[in-house]
């Protein structure tokens, strides 16, 4: 059976959500991707009856919230499912500890308890986890990967609990992007632990996330649940939100294409970056290794993209900040084009000779790197280029990336109102338009849908022909494992 | 900020509580001056609209000296600050100084600076002397505005925003105008200084009231220009300000407020219904932004 809704959600009379079509066929699993803030988690909510409607006005298919919420059926997908957050903090109680926050309401029983964690902390030692379990969550402890597995685990004891039960009742688990802040093997894990429940009774849950790689995982680790699986894509048009069907063989083909291409390959000899390792900060020592080998300095060549990879918190994001002078460290010493600088250089060094003149880094999340009260039309204002206040030249950087002419509503939009992904590209486009040496890129496609993945992709290998240097950071290991020679591939290591 | 034409005015004036309390501020007062023109004798109409044109215009004065004073300082601050300058110190020491002193202290300092400087004749018109006693209110109330730039400062600078800004080669002192001032601060500022011209009748009034007494054997009240705080502390005003509490123990003497107390009626009625606006219109606006 495929339920199809049609949703409305607005505020204030200003629709927030409108989509006619969204179906999520019962008894299985939908993954659903689309770029961020388009609206996933609102319809996702919407569905599962969490709108307060005294906040928002929702009309799911032509019935008032109120009656939807009073339906037998909602009623059911409540008494049976889970909702497992985005941001766990936002479904953690901080005054109730992480153990009886597992034991709560429903979910009070053994239900396989012990046998979640342990495989949701696989490799960690039984005493640990139970340490862990006895904190009251404050938001900078548990770790935010620590938090998810709280939430992952309610969420299988819910599911163990329905499989135990003896019906068929109408479910609906949403799982928001669970596994955000784990690495790859843990979201294999968890994908196996979901999967190995479902296999043993059929539930319908919604997988909302940005990792295209789980389609790989997917084939390849358990093929024979690829016919009980959905891959969608939600999409905004003209006329709203639009619901379609992912061809899982466009983005396998296209992980292909980028293992055979070699368009990434330096045709440049000449090194302009390199930094040292063993960096000291915060107490740790951080390290570059290559495949198989011992720590080593990391070096970017003329036209060189270098993928940065590392787990969840080892220090990706503060080794860019290290060496755009952001962050104090010690032992740090690194050289662009022939200009040395170090833990000891000044502010005012890196003022003068490094940011936007030899190299300029994209932050990581849009929404915290872009000023969101500023316009489209402002975003390159004030960069040291030419024509940094002319609009034909944003125009044009605007097309290769939004593949779309952008117009005068476009350009006086506020950047508040465009979605995750469109911000995520103007924070990029804001640092692929500057001339320097190395650009540094802090998980370039996060957020973003298929389309504008490759397009982000493709921009990055021109900017690699026209010889600029580029550090990649991203946990999307698949993506640039594929796209970068193993030889400019270091892993981060922390000591 | 604008003005969305979807929806009726009278509606959207009255959602926007800070429109609607300008509102009633203009249509007050314009009944009030239509009420005076009709009912009050020409020389005291005359002295009200001199006292509340300068009051006004003083409050205006203030909030332009605040504004200058309070972004020299602050944009100084953030300037000197990470050089580690003595310079920083010398102005925290005096910016302190100037906190630690209550503002109708201040004020009345430099209304005994102005008195020296009319006694010795250094000082004699009336436009100076609104300027110098504007610029006194200012000097103990732009620290208020000051304090609220740095802190929107400092704010926007632990964002990644300002971060992301600086390592793509944007100037700091471009970023800390338009970004953080200009486009994320701006209405907390203009609040800010709304609420300055209430703090400015305040002061002005209830200084004025207090000087009244004099100052010294030469100069007093009537050597200032005329305010609403010197016009309420005028003998007449005074009586009229007393009848009011005749009308608790006779009723009908309500009536004759109207038109034989109608000075000091007027005057107190433009203080308070101006403060009271002023208020409302500042939280209005505040929330709209919101």
């Amino acid at each position: 059976m495929n339920l199809k809704h049609s949703i409305l959600i607005r505020k204030e009379n200003n629709p927030l959500v409108e989509i006619e079509d969204f179906s999520c066929p019962k008894n299985k699993i939908t993954f659903l991707f689309g770029e961020s803030g388009i609206g996933k988690t609102l319809i996702t909510k919407a569905l599962y009856g969490l709108i307060d409607p005294l906040e928002l006005d929702v009309t799911i298919d032509n019935q008032s919230y109120d009656e939807y919420l009073k339906s037998e059926r909602v009623n059911e997908i409540q008494k049976n499912s889970f909702f497992v957050f985005q941001e766990p903090s936002s479904h953690l109680n901080p005054l109730i500890k992480l153990i009886d926050q597992l034991n709560e309401g429903s979910l009070n029983g053994e239900l396989e308890e012990e046998k979640i964690l342990e495989s949701l902390w696989n490799g960690v030692d039984k005493k640990i986890i139970s340490q862990i379990m006895q904190v009251y969550p404050k938001p900078y402890r548990p770790s935010g990967g620590e938090k998810q597995r709280v939430l992952a685990a309610m969420a299988f004891k819910k599911i163990e609990k329905y499989i135990a039960e003896d019906n068929q009742a109408n479910t609906l688990f949403v799982f928001d992007e669970p596994t955000g802040n784990l690495d790859n093997r843990f979201r294999n894990i968890f994908l196996d632990m979901l999967f190995s429940r479902f296999q043993r009774k059929q539930f319908t849950a919604i997988f909302i996330t940005h990792d295209y790689s789980i389609i790989s995982e997917i084939y390849q680790s358990h093929p024979e649940l690829v016919e009980s699986v959905e891959f969608k894509e939600l999409s905004k048009n003209k006329n709203g939100l639009h619901l379609s069907k992912f061809e899982s063989d466009k983005y396998l083909h296209w992980i292909d294409s980028l293992k055979k291409s070699t368009s990434i390959n330096s045709e440049f000899d000449e090194k302009i970056f390199s930094v040292n390792s063993g960096i000291v900060v915060f107490g740790r020592k951080l390290s570059f290794k290559k495949e198989n080998q011992t720590k080593e300095e990391l070096v970017i060549g003329k036209g060189d993209v270098v993928y940065l990879k590392a787990g969840s918190g080892v220090g990706k994001t503060t080794i860019a900040k290290i060496i755009m002078g952001l962050q104090n460290s010690e032992n740090f010493s690194a050289e662009i084009g022939g200009l040395k600088f170090d833990s000891n250089s000044t502010r005012k060094f890196w003022r003068d000779e490094i940011w936007g003149k030899k190299i300029t880094m994209a932050f990581q999340h849009a929404d915290e790197a872009l000023n969101l009260k500023s316009k489209v039309r402002d975003i390159f204002k004030g960069l040291p280029i030419n024509s940094a206040d002319d609009d034909d030249l944003l125009k044009a950087k605007l097309k290769e990336l939004f593949n779309f002419d952008a117009d005068k509503t476009f350009l006086n939009k506020s950047i508040s109102q465009l979605s995750g992904g469109q911000k995520q590209k103007l924070n990029l486009l804001r640092c692929l338009v500057l001339n320097t040496d190395l650009l540094i890129l802090d998980e370039p496609v996060s957020g973003m849908d298929f389309e504008s993945i490759q397009a982000v992709i493709t921009m990055i290998e021109k900017k690699s022909r026209e010889g600029k240097g580029i550090l990649l950071i991203s946990h999307n290991e698949e993506i640039f494992d594929s796209l970068i020679p193993a030889d400019r591939i270091y892993t981060l290591t922390s000591e | 900020m604008k003005i969305k034409f979807n929806k009726k005015l009278p509606e959207k004036i009255f959602e926007e509580k800070d429109l609607l309390w300008t509102l009633i501020w203009l249509t007050g007062m314009s009944l009030l001056w239509l009420w005076d023109i009709l009912f009050l004798n020409a020389p005291a109409l005359d002295r009200f609209e001199t006292a509340f044109f300068n009051t006004f215009i003083s409050g205006l004065l203030v909030i332009l000296f605040c504004a200058l004073l309070a972004y020299s300082i602050g944009f100084a601050f953030e300037y000197l600050r990470s050089r580690e300058s003595k310079v920083y110190i010398a102005l925290s020491f005096i910016t302190d100084l100037i906190r630690s002193i209550p503002q109708i202290i201040g004020v009345l300092l430099g209304y005994m600076i102005l008195t020296l400087l009319i006694n010795n004749d250094v000082v004699s018109g009336k436009a100076f002397q609104l300027i110098f006693i504007s610029f006194c209110i200012s000097l103990f109330v732009f620290l208020e505005v000051s304090d609220l730039i740095r802190e929107r400062i400092q704010y926007f600078k632990k964002s990644d925003f300002y971060s992301a800004m600086l390592c793509c080669g944007i100037k700091e002192s471009r970023i800390i105008n338009r970004e953080i001032l200009l486009k994320n601060s701006l209405p907390h500022i203009l609040h800010k200084l709304i609420s300055v011209f209430g703090i400015t009748i305040f002061l002005l009034c209830s200084v004025d009231f207090i000087i009244s007494v004099g100052l010294s054997t030469n100069v007093s009240l009537s050597n200032f220009p005329p305010t609403l705080g010197s016009l309420l502390a005028k003998l007449d005003s005074k009586q009229d300000i007393l009848a009011i509490g005749t009308v608790l123990t006779d009723l009908s003497y309500f009536p004759k407020l109207f038109f034989e107390h109608l000075q000091g009626v007027s005057v107190a009625f433009s203080i308070v219904f101006s403060l009271l606006c002023v208020y409302k219109i500042s939280n209005g606006f505040i929330k709209r932004l919101d």
